[in-house]
């Protein structure tokens, strides 16, 4: 109803080489995106930036990512992002683009796509195994991540409750 | 509220980063190899951790993969799976359940009734709610769980809660009864009514002048001195002085039919150092004995200060240890009045003397809880008795052991007859061995036949007019029946039965009124401590004596015969009333009434039940103002107890003060006022002794007042003078002299043969009369001319000439105004308020307003209140346009008077100085100044011997 507004995307952050990718932090993707934006589109840009964007969530080992922009202005921020060719963590260069995968109302939505994302990806996984031993793992994982009690909302209580309390 | 929030949500997977420990937004350290398997769920408790948390201090380039592989890739989604799957699954934010429903299906009221909720989340509510109103109520769970109302309200259980609320503060017999009905205060060590919930001021005062008005005054501290009757006297004798009055050796008190009071002084230190005043009262002579009993009544205030200087003058130092187990004290062994047959204490009963007497009950099997008479602060095994083997004088702390009431009117006898009954002689018949005192004490023909006198005395005083008529001071012992027995259904008004009937009646009251109680009739065994303590041991209980009643034939007549344990050695005293100045003469005089212990309540009833009224020490301060009688403390600032009294005083009315907002209190340096809350008495007597040393050196001798920059002392005199302190007159000659001098010569009722004796008020006269009183203050009475109200701590200032003239006008509506004063500490509050918070250093003055005096006033005081002088006070005389004489310590408009009245004390340099400046028509007139108004109102000073 009333509240501040904002689009969240999920992105996926793509590198050459996969080490790379662990060392990534929060900070250097928001810096990526800022100075790119600021790139693109000067003093305007930057301003719009130091609004709300801020990066909600990152995964080194898949390179998922969590950006939130305004939502008055997030279209103009969006398109800078194709301009990001490195970002710069931990005193290293790593070359890199961002891809767009989902944008989002709120975390939530973002948080859905990306789990019916990893299924999918898991199950285009299997029929690629090399051996049996990646295929067995593999299986296993897309069992695990089934949803266990449906998907019924589930609520904290009971115990939860009283741990948080002591 | 943030973390609970976020407890779900999936944290940042990432690595932690040494360059990002200042001030990460989000950053979530993480030091686990891949291989060792990562997080499937982020812990709750860690997720969105601020800063950075790191164990091993950057490892991380260790523990970093080589490659990846496709397992690694399966894992990792599905680890994120998984996580997301939490994060969307659980509810965030609020647990409250109904939030998870569509708005369409939320209802009113849900998380109050869980029945609204659909079936499916009923459970989770209710458990829910269960915790929610445990949160609430932990605070209470803290606390004992108290017992249920009617568990704490059964009798034992009241008593226990009694009893241990009595530990700290004593209680009074009738502090349960006052409870219900008064505002009560902690006062030296008691609990006392203050005043009635009731509004009752007009009928307080009118009971006090016409009818009768009764206080609880148990809280008064008895010593009892018992010795010989030369050294008793010898001893006491330094503790007082003939100047001031009779002393204890006043020939009418000695006899024991008459009450004395002294002002007691620090061994032989008259006049300095005053204790305070006293009551006492010698038991009259046994035959052939020349022991002699002593009571000294005492305000509780002023017995820490009496007791050791009793000790002192008597030599009374060897303590008597009280015994546990039940024998003669050492006071009753001591004393060799017990020439007549000792009732003998019975054997249950369980004596702690002076201690923790506790009424032991009949029944065994009674609650274990006892009613504690007397004072229960006091361990039992403190000593009361000190004994001196030199003199032989033995000094016996009856604190609490007796209940003393007093009844205040003019009809305060007619309610002591109504009330009581002389007792009622048992049958020889019944000559069983008894334990009771009143059988035995039947047996004695000599003492029946005192008793029969007695009587006749109490029936003879039933005919007199008011109780002023009698000589004051006399006291009247008696043996009654239990007051509970003739109590009326109904509240009665006890009114005076004056018939003139017969001549014999009428005799014996002309007897009475004129010569008192006879020497004889004054005796009473209460004086005995065997007879008190059986008395109050064998007291019957209220319940068994409705048992008694209710067992009657006819419902409501009298108990008979009245059960044997009835009987009460009481004693009367007459309380002399108003006995000084021309009009309403013995106003407020009265009876008070001496009971044993624990009979507190059987006698407080019925004496209610005769229609006086009840009052607190709200209106015992009012009696003795209306009376014109000093009060104990407030009217004796040079007795250590009034100083406790003043600094007590001064710190709650300060208090009060300073509840108020800055802008809704009286400014009082403005109002020009520098003592509000205090007095300074020691200032005000140096200064106006330094005033007349300096005329006295043959400066100005006109009549006019001085000029102001005289009046200012020199700081550097008062300082190097050697100090002595402050003494309130009270030789009676010095007040007699003052008295004249004050009074108008054309005042009415003026006696030609007292005043005549004065010399006139001429300068070598009040030279010599001040050579004797250097540093003194006089008591004074004002009355006020005009309209206006005095408060306390008003100014008594001396006019000047021009408003004398005002005054001779008869213009009632002009009276002389102070101008305003500046107040030159208002910035310098402000500021140093401001300061404080910078921290800077004290602040200076050159100046202070008021006086432009010389010497630079440095203040680096700690408290400075907005409207108060800071503690160096300038000099008090000179503050004001008007020369300051003294203070106001009560005043009120006075409903017997019809005008404002006050009492106060004035520097008695000043005053002379005063009254001889003023032309004779004007003599004694002075103004009257509010701390918090401008205007001065005129009074005439009036001095009472």
């Amino acid at each position: 109803m009333v509240r501040v507004k904002s689009r969240y995307l999920l992105c996926e952050v793509n590198v050459s080489e996969s080490r790379d990718l662990l060392l990534l932090d929060d900070r250097a993707v928001a810096g990526a995106v800022r100075s790119a934006v600021a790139r693109m589109h000067g003093d305007y840009g930057a301003a719009l930036c130091s609004i709300r964007l801020s990066v909600k969530y990152l995964n080194v080992h898949n390179g998922m990512v969590f950006l939130r922009f305004p939502k008055s202005c997030y279209q103009l921020l969006w398109s800078a992002l194709p301009f990001i060719t490195n970002i710069e963590s931990r005193g290293q260069q790593i070359p890199c683009f961002l891809n767009c995968l989902h944008v989002g109302g709120t975390i939530r939505t973002c948080q859905k796509f990306l789990i019916r994302y990893n299924t999918q990806q898991l199950q285009r996984i299997l029929p690629k195994c090399k051996n049996a031993a990646e295929k067995d793992q593999v299986c296993q994982e897309i069992l695990n991540c089934l949803p266990t009690r449906g998907s019924k909302p589930t609520y904290e209580g009971g115990s939860e409750f009283e741990d948080e309390r002591e | 509220m943030r973390d609970r929030k976020m407890k779900n949500q999936p944290a940042s997977v990432q690595y932690s980063s040494p360059s990002a420990a200042a001030g990460s937004s989000s950053q979530n350290g993480r030091q686990e190899a891949k291989d060792s398997g990562w997080q499937r769920n982020p812990p709750p408790r860690t997720g969105w951790v601020r800063g950075n948390q790191r164990d091993g201090g950057g490892g991380y380039m260790k523990e970093m993969p080589k490659y990846i592989t496709a397992g690694a890739f399966a894992r990792s989604r599905a680890a994120e799976v998984k996580a997301m799957l939490k994060a969307v699954t659980k509810r965030t934010g609020s647990n409250h359940v109904f939030q998870a429903l569509p708005k369409h299906m939320r209802r009113r009221a849900m998380s109050h009734n869980t029945k609204r909720l659909p079936r499916r989340l009923r459970d989770v509510a209710s458990k829910m709610r269960e915790k929610s109103l445990q949160a609430g109520s932990k605070k209470k769970k803290e606390l004992p769980k108290s017992k249920s109302r009617k568990a704490r309200r059964r009798h034992g259980n009241l008593l226990l809660e009694f009893n241990r609320r009595q530990r700290k503060n004593i209680w009074l017999e009738t502090h349960i009864w006052h409870a219900k009905r008064f505002h009560m205060v902690k006062k030296w060590g008691y609990r006392l009514g203050d005043r009635p919930t009731c509004k009752c001021y007009r009928p307080c005062y009118r009971a006090m002048s016409s009818h009768c008005l009764l206080l609880d005054i148990s809280y008064y501290c008895c010593i009892e001195l018992q010795g010989e009757e030369d050294t008793l006297l010898t001893a006491l004798s330094q503790l007082t002085s003939k100047e001031t009055g009779p002393t204890f050796a006043a020939a009418l008190c000695l006899s024991g039919c008459r009450q004395g009071s002294v002002t007691v002084y620090r061994a032989g230190q008259y006049p300095s150092h005053p204790l305070g005043p006293v009551t006492f009262l010698w038991r009259p002579r046994a035959e052939g004995s020349a022991s002699r009993q002593l009571w000294i009544w005492a305000h509780p205030a002023l017995k820490q200060d009496l007791l050791p200087e009793l000790q002192r003058v008597c030599e009374c130092f060897e303590a008597v240890v009280p015994p546990v187990i039940p024998v003669a004290t050492p006071a009753e062994s001591a004393s060799t009045l017990e020439s007549e047959p000792k009732p003998e204490v019975s054997p249950k009963a369980k004596v702690t003397p002076g201690g923790k007497r506790k009424r032991s009950r009949v029944d065994a099997g009674g609650p274990p809880a006892k009613k504690i008479l007397g004072d229960g602060t006091r361990s039992p095994d403190t000593p009361v008795t000190w004994k001196s083997s030199s003199t032989g004088i033995v000094i016996n702390d009856l604190t609490m052991e007796m209940v003393r009431y007093r009844l205040v009117g003019p009809q305060s006898h007619s309610v002591l007859t109504e009330s009581l009954e002389a007792a009622t002689d048992c049958d020889a018949g019944q000559s069983q061995a008894s334990s009771l005192w009143w059988p035995q004490h039947c047996r004695d023909e000599r003492k029946m036949n005192l008793h029969q006198q007695q009587a006749e005395v109490f029936k003879t005083l039933k005919g007199i007019y008011s109780s002023g008529e009698v000589p004051p001071g006399t006291v009247l012992g008696l043996t009654v029946d239990d007051p509970r027995l003739t109590l009326p259904a109904k509240k009665v008004k006890a009114m005076p039965s004056v018939n003139q009937s017969q001549e014999a009646d009428e005799e014996k009251r002309r007897q009475l009124m004129l010569r008192g109680v006879p020497q004889l009739c004054s005796q009473s065994c209460l004086w005995e401590q065997s007879v008190r303590d059986n008395v109050t041991e064998n007291k019957i209980s209220e319940q068994e004596l409705n048992r008694m009643r209710s067992e009657l034939l006819i419902p409501g007549s009298r108990l008979s015969p009245t059960p044997l344990q009835g009987r009460i050695p009481i004693l009367l005293v007459h309380q002399p009333g108003k006995q000084v100045g021309n009009d309403m003469s013995s106003w407020g005089a009265g009876w008070d009434l001496l009971l044993p212990k624990g009979w507190g309540m059987a006698f407080w009833v019925p004496l209610v039940y005769r229609g006086v009224r009840i009052a607190g020490l709200h209106m015992s301060l009012k009696r003795s103002q209306n009376q014109g009688a000093p009060h104990f403390p407030h009217d004796y600032p040079d007795c250590p107890a009034g100083v406790r009294f003043q600094e007590e005083q001064e710190a709650e009315l300060l208090d009060k003060f300073k509840r108020r907002p800055p802008a809704k209190r009286t400014n009082y340096i403005k109002h020009g006022c520098l003592a509000p809350f205090r007095c300074p008495w020691q200032q005000l007597v140096e200064e106006w002794e330094l005033l007349t040393r300096q005329r006295g050196d043959g400066l100005a001798r006109s009549t006019t007042k001085p000029k102001e920059e005289e009046m200012t002392p020199q700081p550097d005199h008062t300082g190097t003078k050697p100090q002595s302190v402050f003494t309130v007159i009270r030789s009676r000659k010095s007040l007699r002299l003052l008295s004249a001098w004050c009074r108008l010569p054309t005042s009415r009722g003026q006696r030609p043969g007292r005043g005549g004796g004065a010399p006139p008020l001429q300068q070598s006269a009040a030279d010599a009369f001040l050579a004797s009183h250097r540093m003194s203050v006089a008591w004074v009475r004002l009355s006020l001319l005009s309209k206006g109200k005095p408060e306390l701590h008003a100014m008594v200032c001396a006019p000047t000439p021009e408003d004398l003239k005002l005054l001779g006008k008869r213009d009632a509506g002009t009276c002389p105004q102070e101008p305003p004063h500046r107040d030159d500490f208002k910035s310098k509050t402000k500021r140093r308020k401001k300061g404080s918070k910078k921290g800077a250093g004290p602040l200076q003055s050159s100046d202070y307003p008021g006086t432009e005096a010389s010497e630079p006033f440095v203040y680096a005081e700690p408290d400075l209140v907005l409207g108060v002088w800071p503690d160096p006070l300038p000099s008090i005389t000179s503050h004001c346009s008007r020369v300051t004489l003294g203070w106001i310590t009560e005043g009120d408009f006075s409903l017997s008077a019809g005008c404002g009245e006050a009492l106060g004390f004035v520097s008695v340099g000043g005053l002379l100085n005063t009254l001889l400046s003023q032309p004779e028509e004007h003599r004694g007139k002075v103004l009257l100044r509010n701390p918090s108004s401008l205007h001065y109102r005129f009074a005439q000073i009036n001095i009472e011997v």
